[in-house]
């Protein structure tokens, strides 16, 4: 075993950047970390060289563990994305750094100079300055420079990063032939999927500092387990349906499935997943050789070398969530992508606004169901109050739940919750609550935290829960049923889309009526007014295909007294926004929202965090 | 100048012809007038007047301190600009403000400042005259004069180097084994060279010429510690013009083959690093 970290954490600012990461890369294996920026890939690798120090974990090279080593003592090869030559030195000089720092007599330097620039194809150019060079030969110098002192290991940083296609795809081929007869674990970050596609033996997939999932690169394409790798590698189309005995339904049609959906109990939710060269389009009316799905409508069509690809409209199934492609808020349809080979492009010519059956050839059905919960289950009214509502809420969604136990016996939280639970599991409380919840949303990354909250606490209570990760948070004040009807007081604008859409999400499974309310300032002139109007519409288009039955209802005036106006109507869910948070990062349930909070007594709440990138 | 390299900017030759008439007017003019001057002399007759004891002892002192200011500013530069870019410290930023004092103040005040402070009844005077040391009045005056007003120009050509390196050439030096010693001397000490040799030059060229701030602490004793600049303004006021052109076109002359030579050796520096 060559690299081997486990359980690193670094934090910036108290946030996490890389949250509990492990991964082990055996001996000769090429694997590549791959995710968006900002996911902390690049800081992991960091980490592993030495560059950084972590604040939890360890790092083990070749056995050895070197968690406490600086960088001199690690014998990794680290190659950066703009190179770092050394200027002022030829490049032979650059590659025989690591050897004239240990002493190596000049001859030795010199014979092993000559060898490894022949190994990158650029022998004979060791008296050249590197500023002479290519930025793709440059590259390769500062690869062989990385593989002078023989490390037992290699960490490449985005290195092909600021080159272009071609020159990226002729020196990857070359790492890939270097690393096989070298044979030595290397690490290689990027956020270019076809790179990692191109590259690697085995890709771990990383986002928001986490591990998402590891697997050899036709595993992660074909069978992902989660959601955030379906549609982060490769074009995907991705919906939520419905486990059956035989298969999987979306909408009113039946999917059979190869084995893997596992239909136990009724009515499971699952993820489905299908590429768009899964997709079999057919002439309307002509008998379909899979399963179709329905009739679309062409929106686009594109050229791509080998392939055709398509975009397709199709009307919304009721209950059918799609994920992937991104339904645009608003939208009262959803998208498909198609990609055909020549022949068949050629057998059934289309041009936008054709008709055209959709059927899919082969479904893949994800592991996990879309929504993760934390319970904070505490022994107070509130708390079990809070622990009865999560059990069936979590029945009704068919969510994971992850129960933290502060002060409640597990027997009576298992008691409470109730039976037919699909995925629960329990967590005692060390310490401080808090910082409990916010380790154990740092280890499940849950949708949603629920928790009660006692009369008078709601608003600071409010606050300091959602300083715990990144969660949309539920505070359940008294006992009660789930509600029948929900006010959802959204502002205009993305926050607003936000609220709306994850309260769809949510609400969808319980039947629960939904309001869409926005107040604007009194006499408010026709411009805003529009745009309010439009988004109340695109609010309630956006709810509709969920199942959710949606109205809309455009206030004017103080916005506390009308909300408060709505909800003498009745309405047993108060839905908020997080307010924007404060300079310094810190959440605060202050202003409209918090005097809401104390106003609206024991009535359950659901804050919704509008801006996941600020606060994670 | 050719035409066919035409850039966005309109008004080349009219941009040019004012650079050269400015610089002809404002350098080039007083240095021909010099050169004139001086040419009227008799080979022999000008030999006579630059090689006069007190002439030769005023350029050496001239040139001797002007290169040890230099270089004792490159040593001590280098280490302030690093410390000021490398670390993070209260009042930081008063210290980098205070690097430019030397340039603005008034070289004579600065003279006079020196001059209390050095005098064997000034407060470092005092503390170093039990060892010996006199400085005020003795050429290390002069020294000390010329470091004091050279300091800024490797400092301040420096730090933006130092800023700009990217922190990946250290994390390289360390992944592939380099001490911290080595990598400084290495990899950082290499890229800095340019712009410390280019502060060196100035530097170099500051001290020649200085004058305001060194005849206060110099003494101006002839032989001594009298500088070549004083001399010239010297002979001026005793209306020996001839002897004072002479002197000055020596001066001038040396002075330009010297910053030629450095700056030939910063120039070949920079070329191999390809600097701009």
């Amino acid at each position: 075993m060559s690299i081997c970290v486990q359980g690193l954490t670094k934090r910036y600012d108290r946030q996490p950047v890389v949250a509990d990461f492990s991964l082990t890369v055996p001996a000769g294996e090429l694997c590549v970390l791959l995710g968006p920026s900002g996911s902390g890939k690049s800081t992991v690798l960091r980490i592993i060289a030495g560059l950084l120090a972590p604040d939890a974990g360890r790092v083990s090279l070749h056995g050895r563990d070197v968690t406490g080593l600086p960088p001199q003592a690690r014998g990794a090869g680290f190659v950066f994305q703009s190179y770092a030559l050394f200027r002022s030195m030829t490049v032979a000089e650059n590659v025989g750094f690591a050897l004239a720092v240990r002493g190596v007599p000049r001859a030795e330097r010199r014979h092993r100079v000559d060898e490894l620039l022949e190994l990158v194809g650029l022998g004979g150019l060791g008296r050249r300055l590197p500023r002479q060079l290519s930025g793709g030969q440059q590259q390769r110098v500062a690869l062989a420079r990385a593989l002078a002192h023989r490390p037992e290991v290699l960490l490449l940083d985005e290195p092909f990063g600021a080159l272009d296609a071609r020159i990226r795809a002729e020196l990857r081929r070359s790492l890939r032939e270097i690393q096989r007869e070298l044979g030595i674990a290397t690490l290689f970050v990027t956020h270019d999927q076809e790179e990692a596609f191109a590259l690697a033996d085995r890709i771990a997939v990383m986002a928001l500092g986490r591990l998402v999932e590891t697997g050899t690169p036709r595993e992660l394409y074909l069978r992902p387990q989660t959601e955030f790798v379906a549609t982060f590698l490769g074009a995907a189309n991705l919906l939520v349906g419905e486990a059956t005995a035989r298969g999987v339904r979306i909408g009113p049609v039946d999917f059979p499935l190869g084995g893997d959906a596992g239909g136990e109990g009724a009515q499971r939710r699952v993820q489905v997943l299908f590429r768009p060269e899964d997709v079999a389009l057919v002439a309307p009316g002509a008998p379909s050789p899979a399963p179709l799905l329905g009739t679309g409508t062409v929106e686009s069509c594109a050229f791509a070398g080998a392939l055709e690809q398509l975009r397709l409209r199709l009307p919304p199934f009721v209950g059918v969530r799609a994920i992937a492609p991104p339904v645009p808020f608003g939208a009262g349809s959803f998208a498909i992508v198609a990609s055909r080979p020549p022949h068949e492009a050629h057998a059934l010519p289309l041009a936008p606004g054709d008709e055209v059956g959709v059927a899919v050839r082969r479904l893949h059905a994800l592991a996990h169901p879309g929504l993760q919960f934390l319970l904070l289950a505490e022994p107070s009214p509130e708390g079990l109050a809070a622990v009865g509502w999560a059990g069936e809420l979590t029945r009704r969604t068919h969510a994971r739940l992850a129960v933290l136990l502060a002060g409640l016996p597990e027997e009576t939280a298992r008691q409470r919750l109730g039976s037919g639970l699909p995925a629960v599991t329990f967590h005692p409380v060390r310490g401080v609550v808090e910082a409990a919840v916010a380790e154990l949303a740092r280890l499940t990354a849950p949708d949603l935290l629920l928790a009660g909250a006692p009369p008078g606490r709601g608003a600071t209570l409010g606050a300091s829960l959602l300083a715990t990760g990144a969660h949309h948070l539920l505070l359940v004040r008294a006992e009660g049923p789930l509600p029948e009807r929900a006010l959802v007081c959204a502002a205009v604008g993305e926050p607003g889309k936000e609220d709306v859409a994850f309260t769809g999400r949510l609400l969808r499974h319980l039947g629960t009526h939904v309001t869409v309310l926005t107040v604007l300032p009194a006499a408010s002139p026709a411009a805003p007014r529009t745009q309010a109007e439009r988004f109340l519409t695109a609010s309630a288009r956006t709810l509709e295909p969920l199942g959710v039955p949606a109205a809309t209802r455009l206030g004017e005036g103080d916005p506390e007294a009308e909300i408060l106006a709505v909800l003498a109507g009745g309405a047993e869910l108060l839905v908020l926004g997080v307010p924007l948070p404060k300079a310094d990062g810190a959440l605060s349930l202050d202003g409209i929202a918090g005097r809401l909070v104390e106003r609206t007594g024991d009535l359950p709440l659901l804050v919704i965090r509008s801006f996941p990138e600020m606060t994670t | 100048m050719r035409g066919a390299r035409r850039g966005p900017l309109p008004g080349f030759g009219l941009a040019l012809g004012f650079t050269l008439s400015y610089l002809g007017a404002l350098v080039l003019l007083p240095f021909a007038a010099l050169l004139l001057r001086a040419l009227q002399l008799t080979p022999a007759r000008f030999w006579e007047l630059v090689s006069t004891p007190r002439t030769l002892a005023a350029f050496r002192l001239s040139f001797g301190a002007a290169l040890t200011a230099a270089a004792v500013n490159l040593l001590c530069g280098l280490l302030v600009a690093w410390v000021l870019e490398r670390y993070r410290f209260p009042g930081r930023r008063l210290l980098d403000a205070l690097v430019d004092l030397p340039f603005a103040l008034p070289t004579a005040v600065a003279g006079i400042a020196l001059t209390a402070l050095w005098d064997e009844r000034g407060w470092l005077g005092a503390l170093v005259a039990p060892l010996g040391i006199r400085v005020a009045n003795t050429p290390l005056g002069v020294l000390v004069a010329l470091v004091f007003i050279g300091l800024p120009f490797v400092v301040r050509t420096v730090q933006p180097v130092l800023r700009g390196l990217e922190p990946a050439l250290e994390e390289a030096a360390a992944s592939l084994g380099a001490s911290r010693r080595q990598a400084f001397a290495r990899v950082l000490l290499p890229e800095l060279r340019p712009a410390a040799l280019t502060g060196f030059v100035l530097a170099i060229a500051r001290g020649l010429g200085e004058y305001g701030s060194v005849i206060f602490i110099a003494g101006n004793l002839p032989e001594r510690t009298e500088i070549a600049p004083l001399l010239i303004m010297i002979r001026l006021e005793e209306y020996d013009l001839a002897g004072a052109t002479a002197i000055a076109a020596t001066f001038l002359a040396a002075s330009l083959l010297l910053l030629f030579a450095v700056n030939l050796l910063s120039w070949r520096q920079r070329r191999r690093v390809g600097a701009a």
